[in-house]
């Protein structure tokens, strides 16, 4: 059957594997034929992901991406690899004049200190076959930020940025290199939100979200696509999923 | 932690509001100047201060800065 979004043969690196996002990105690209290995911080979760992940020959790897040393055992662990899906992050609201290094650099760490020596140390230690394909994932809040974001929002702006660089550097290689930019997501993440805005609020907001709020699965989907043979002509773009929201007026 | 100095750092970041206005059993979202920053604000200086975190839900269900400092003592008492 034609196929152009299929993974076979392909084997895909997933972080923040063990909840929401991550978790339903490596139990799709596992469904599309590729191969995952799946790191997280949590065993217990991530051993959860790992049950529903389907066919076999895949491979879980417990990584602190804040801590150096792990990022480097994660690496010596991995395969070479036709894929790198970031999806570990972590998000905490703080007013920008109450910001101190304490608030900031825990969240720093992962959504962006982490990601540069992860792909530098893949990089460097030839993990990364020709044509293979990075997708971070972003925020909307990057270009559309809220009250408190100052943090998250300003991790994710770097990451489209970052993605950029390693697009230009890489592409000799086939070597692509894209962001998926998701609006508000049903995962744990929406709950620990919900729980810090108000559940009011929360549902005001999601309100103005003409198709809803986003699945896991809608964000799985597009990154099927960007890791695909399908997308092998898009490189360094951010694709934004946001059921419409930022559209224009509703 | 005393109560009059948690009234007195929630106090000073309402700019627009006499300093006397805001009591102990003042109901915060009563007054003009809130705002949903101040929510914010207030976790963040809970934060900073105290080393609690309190919950969106929690700032919701608080009234007044008695309700608050009630949260944060409980809080560092399961600490």
């Amino acid at each position: 059957m034609y196929n152009p979004f299929s993974l076979q043969g392909k084997t895909v690196l997933v972080t923040g594997a063990s909840s929401g996002i991550g978790q339903q990105i490596a139990i799709s690209v596992t469904k599309m034929g590729a191969k995952v290995v799946i790191t997280a911080r949590n065993k217990e979760r991530l051993l959860a992901t790992y049950e529903q992940l389907v066919a076999e020959g895949h491979q879980w790897v417990l990584a602190d991406l804040a801590k150096e040393e792990e990022i480097k055992n994660l690496v010596n662990a991995v395969p070479k690899l036709d894929g790198v899906v970031h999806s570990a992050g972590i998000i905490q609201p703080f007013p920008i004049k109450f910001l101190k290094k304490k608030n900031f650099e825990p969240i720093q760490s992962i959504n962006y200190n982490a990601i540069l020596l992860l792909t530098a140390a893949l990089l460097s230690n030839k993990k990364i076959n020709r044509q293979a394909s990075f997708v971070f994932l972003s925020s909307i809040a990057s270009q559309y930020p809220y009250k408190g974001a100052a943090t998250y929002a300003s991790t994710k702006a770097a990451i489209e940025a970052f993605a950029k660089v390693l697009a230009v550097e890489h592409s000799s290689k086939g070597i692509r290199s894209n962001c998926l930019s998701p609006g508000m997501v049903k995962t744990a993440m929406y709950e620990q939100t919900e729980q810090a805005v108000g559940a009011k609020k929360m549902s005001a907001y999601i309100e103005q979200y003409p198709l809803g709020v986003g699945t896991p699965e809608d964000i799985a989907n597009a990154t099927i696509f960007l890791l695909s043979d399908a997308s092998k002509w898009i490189n360094g773009i951010t694709i934004r999923l946001d059921g419409g929201l930022l559209a224009g007026m509703h | 932690m005393q109560l009059t100095e948690l009234v007195q750092k929630i106090a000073e970041e309402f700019e627009d509001t006499p300093k006397e206005q805001i009591t102990a059993i003042t109901k915060l979202k009563d007054l003009e100047e809130w705002s949903s920053m101040h929510a914010l604000i207030i976790i963040a200086l809970i934060d900073n201060h105290y080393d609690i975190i309190l919950t969106g839900e929690e700032m919701i269900d608080a009234q007044t800065p008695t309700d608050i400092y009630n949260i944060i003592l409980q809080k560092q008492a399961n600490k």
